[in-house]
């Protein structure tokens, strides 16, 4: 090929506990290129590029950056020397202002006793927000205000400051690491410009993501993990989608992706409706209803109201004005909608559906007390286990255990827990919030032929989402939200695609 | 089992192996200093017993990662009341359910005046310890003889012995620790600490594990209050004056994590309180001035979290 080899990956092995995460991987990343990593959940891609970004330490193998052999203690030290990484995870602090997120454990820069630098000296607030500002017109992202504080902006917006953060250190290799799935078509649009921008001053990406078709577009080469093994790597004229999903998930897939029907009917019967729901600015006057055996799909841009409409079904978010019935009688709040058996699957797992400093058996089983404690109360050991092992077996969950706290899964396997605390108190109404964020296609495939399934039960599902083709595959009806109105219906169809929906969001 | 699960067993047992370890050396240095082992272990029992139950109590607070600083004002309050019911009444039963009634009065008063201000409950504790040391003033000088308040000591000498104080630890012990680890309320007040965001779109109440969380502890408060004077039936203005800073130390020594959540152990308070008194007395034993006493107190305490939370602190990132 003749390129130049920018990071080098040899031999490498790490384990967490009896979890063997890599073995014996190596990846070489070139200039110019990005190269894609793909592969199931717990497959050992946001593994590897921690090590690369010096977020932990491999046990074993080599690597080199530019040629020299490359240990970084830290992140940190990573960034400042060329290698930067956007994580999958929230890397913000909540209750500090964004130009202080943009310059965590860099504010230093910014010290002076008088106009002399000095690390005793008083931070000089006016340069950091200029300079942090002007990170993030850099990246596009200039409606942030670098002066605002970062918990008043939602999931996307942060993402959007860590990538600011990032880009202000120039790196010459950049990491994304599933990021784009937390992000709307905006944000997306932000990272697409500046992988290719990277690319065109002959430096490196390593892009991670579950989205198929998003790698395809973007990638030069994919190179696909299994198991923490790498398989196979293609280059961007050996692209095959199927040989793709079948080297990732060691098989070839059987059966339909989303369901294959087009009868897109459902009983007649309201179980949840929304009477002239108004909340501020996210929700204006909305009515709906929704039935039963019924996948309501709700799509639109990120701001549009629907992640607020998601908290309201569940009664977590008080109405301005109107009501939230269900079965006809008003919803009061969370516990009044776990008792009228609904489920809600958050945006944002690791704040909202998780309790990351807990086990799996925690998790799962605090959705379901009232299920197998006697009486509500009491807790048999052995029931608890059954009940956790049964939603974890069934969701195929990868774990050393259900002991295992939830904190060391890999993103997929989190959201199947959130999954398994939901299924397994036989919900009737499950709300999810872009429920296969992070999930790689063998687990959204099981996850729709399951939401499938629970329709055909009689069960009603609402799915809100940013990705068109998961609402235009798996919703019997579809809305489309904009500025906390429903802009527009659409009932299940085969000819529905994506374009008829995207001019009713923007 | 994997060793990584051994390892994570082991590093949970710490704190235990760090009691086993004190009481190892207090029989050794007992024996070869010829002390009366018997009247040792029985004077750190005396001196444990209170703050353990008061600290088996509090671990429902620091469980839902708040804490009460007032806890030992709430003692002092307790078993004042509990005195003056007893000097009128005669009753033993009345003492001991008027200092459970009123611990438990004060708990819920903390809880419900965070709820209705919507303040963090550490905040009202903070307020709650002015205005409950300023009661013990006035119930000593209205109630007693301006400086203290006697319950007659021949009344509670019964009770002032080892099984029974160990009886009542026990109980509230195992009551406590079936509540923590065998009930839905246990499993939410854990998860309730873990993640308050997540706890309430799981529909657990805050409101109302808070209310518990302080109920239980007053329990515990009361029946440290009822122990306080069954042990000095004579209340002065420094009953129990130690017991709130002990039992948040005891706590942490026991191994418990301060964010609380779903690491908490009802058995921290225990261990803690037996391995703080039984170092305090190892201390002696080596004729240690107090003032060594307490650098070399403060530096094996810092040792032992250390080791406790190691496990937490090497974690490596979520992935």
């Amino acid at each position: 090929m003749g390129k130049e080899i920018i990071v080098e990956v040899k031999s490498m092995d790490k384990r967490f506990g009896s979890t063997i995460a890599l073995k014996d991987v190596s990846i070489k990343v070139c200039r110019g290129e990005i190269l894609g990593l793909i592969g199931e959940n717990g497959s050992g891609k946001s593994t590897v590029t921690s090590i690369i970004s010096g977020m932990q330490r491999a046990d074993r193998g080599e690597m080199f950056f530019k040629g020299e052999k490359w240990n970084p203690p830290s992140m940190l030290y990573a960034l400042e020397n060329g290698i930067g990484m956007i994580v999958q995870e929230n890397g913000t602090v909540p209750e500090i202002t964004v130009a202080e997120n943009i310059f965590l454990g860099e504010t230093k820069r910014f010290k002076s006793f008088g106009s002399k630098e000095h690390r005793w000296g008083v931070v000089k607030r006016k340069e950091m927000i200029k300079k942090a500002q002007e990170a993030l017109d850099g990246i596009g992202a200039s409606y942030i205000k670098a002066q605002q504080i970062t918990s008043s902006l939602d999931m996307q917006n942060r993402k959007l400051i860590e990538i600011a953060r990032i880009m202000a250190k120039k790196p010459e290799v950049l990491v994304v690491d599933e990021t784009t799935t937390a992000l709307s078509q905006i944000g997306r649009d932000i990272i697409y410009k500046i992988m290719e921008q990277m690319k065109k001053e002959n430096k490196a990406v390593i892009f991670i993501s579950h989205d198929l078709d998003e790698i395809m577009n973007v990638c030069d080469t994919l190179t696909v993990l299994r198991d923490g093994r790498i398989i196979v790597t293609f280059d961007k004229e050996e692209f095959n989608e199927e040989q793709i999903k079948t080297s990732m998930i060691g098989r070839e897939m059987q059966g339909d992706y989303y369901r294959s029907d087009y009868d897109g009917s459902f009983k007649e019967e309201v179980v949840m409706e929304l009477l002239n729901a108004s909340l501020g600015t996210q929700l204006k006057n909305l009515n709906l209803q929704i039935h039963k055996g019924e996948i309501l799909g709700v799509g639109g841009l990120s701001h549009c109201g629907m992640h607020t409409l998601g908290k309201v079904l569940f009664g977590a978010e008080k109405l301005h004005s109107g009501k939230v019935l269900i079965r006809g009688r008003e919803l009061k709040n969370e516990t009044d909608a776990m008792k009228e058996q609904i489920g809600y699957a958050a945006k944002d797992r690791d704040i909202e559906s998780l309790c990351l400093n807990a086990s799996i058996r925690d998790n799962i089983a605090i959705g379901g007390l009232d299920k197998f404690a006697v009486n509500r109360f009491l807790i048999l050991p052995d029931r608890e286990k059954r009940y956790v092992q049964e939603q974890a077996t069934n969701l195929n969950i990868k774990c050393t255990d259900i002991g295992q706290y939830v904190s060391a899964l890999s993103g997929g396997n989190k959201q199947k827990v959130v999954f398994g605390k939901w299924i397994g108190r036989k919900s009737e109404i499950l709300i999810l919030d872009c429920p296969t964020r992070g999930v790689d296609i063998g687990v959204k495939q099981a996850m729709y032929q399951l939401m499938y399934q629970m329709k055909k039960e009689g069960k009603s599902i609402v799915i809100i989402s940013e990705e068109m083709t998961e609402l235009i595959g798996m919703s019997d009806r579809l809305i489309v939200m904009k500025d906390g109105e429903i802009k527009k219906e659409f009932e299940r169809s085969q000819s529905l695609c994506e374009a008829d929906i995207i001019k009713y969001m923007i | 089992m994997k060793s990584y699960q051994i390892k994570k067993s082991l590093m949970n047992l710490t704190p235990l192996f760090g009691l086993a370890a004190l009481f190892a050396l207090f029989l050794l240095i007992g024996s070869s200093q010829d002390i009366n082992i018997g009247y040792g272990l029985k004077s750190i029992i005396n001196q444990s017993v209170v703050v353990a139950v008061v600290a088996t109590g509090a671990i429902f607070i620091y469980t839902l990662g708040s804490f009460d600083i007032s806890l030992g004002a709430s003692v002092a309050v307790s078993a004042l009341i509990g005195g003056i019911v007893y000097n009128r009444t005669e009753s033993i039963l009345a003492m001991l359910l008027v200092c459970i009634g009123i611990a438990v009065f004060i708990g819920l008063f903390n809880s419900v005046l965070a709820s209705v201000f919507n303040l963090p409950v550490f905040v009202t504790t903070i307020a709650m310890l002015s205005v409950l040391n300023a009661l013990v003033l006035v119930l000593i000088k209205v109630n007693g003889t301006g400086s203290e308040i006697a319950v007659p000591a021949a009344a509670v000498r019964p009770l002032n012995n080892t099984p029974f104080k160990i009886m009542v630890l026990a109980v509230f012990f195992f009551l406590s620790l079936f509540i923590f680890s065998f009930t839905g309320v246990g499993r939410m007040q854990k998860f309730q600490g873990g993640n308050p965001i997540c706890a309430k779109l799981s529909g657990i109440s805050e409101k109302k594990m808070a209310v518990i969380a302080f109920a239980m502890s007053g329990i515990g408060v009361g029946l440290g209050a009822f122990l306080s004077i069954i042990y000095a039936p004579t209340l002065t203005r420094n009953t129990a004056s130690s017991v709130g800073m002990d039992v948040i130390i005891a706590i942490v020594f026991g191994g418990m994590p301060v964010s609380g959540g779903a690491r908490s152990r009802i058995y921290a308070a225990v261990i803690g309180a037996f391995s703080m008194t039984l170092l305090s007395q190892i201390m002696v034993m080596f004729n240690l001035n107090s003032g060594i006493g307490q650098m070399v107190k403060a530096a094996i305490f810092i040792l032992v979290v250390f080791l406790a939370t190691s496990d937490q602190r090497s974690r490596m990132l979520p992935r």
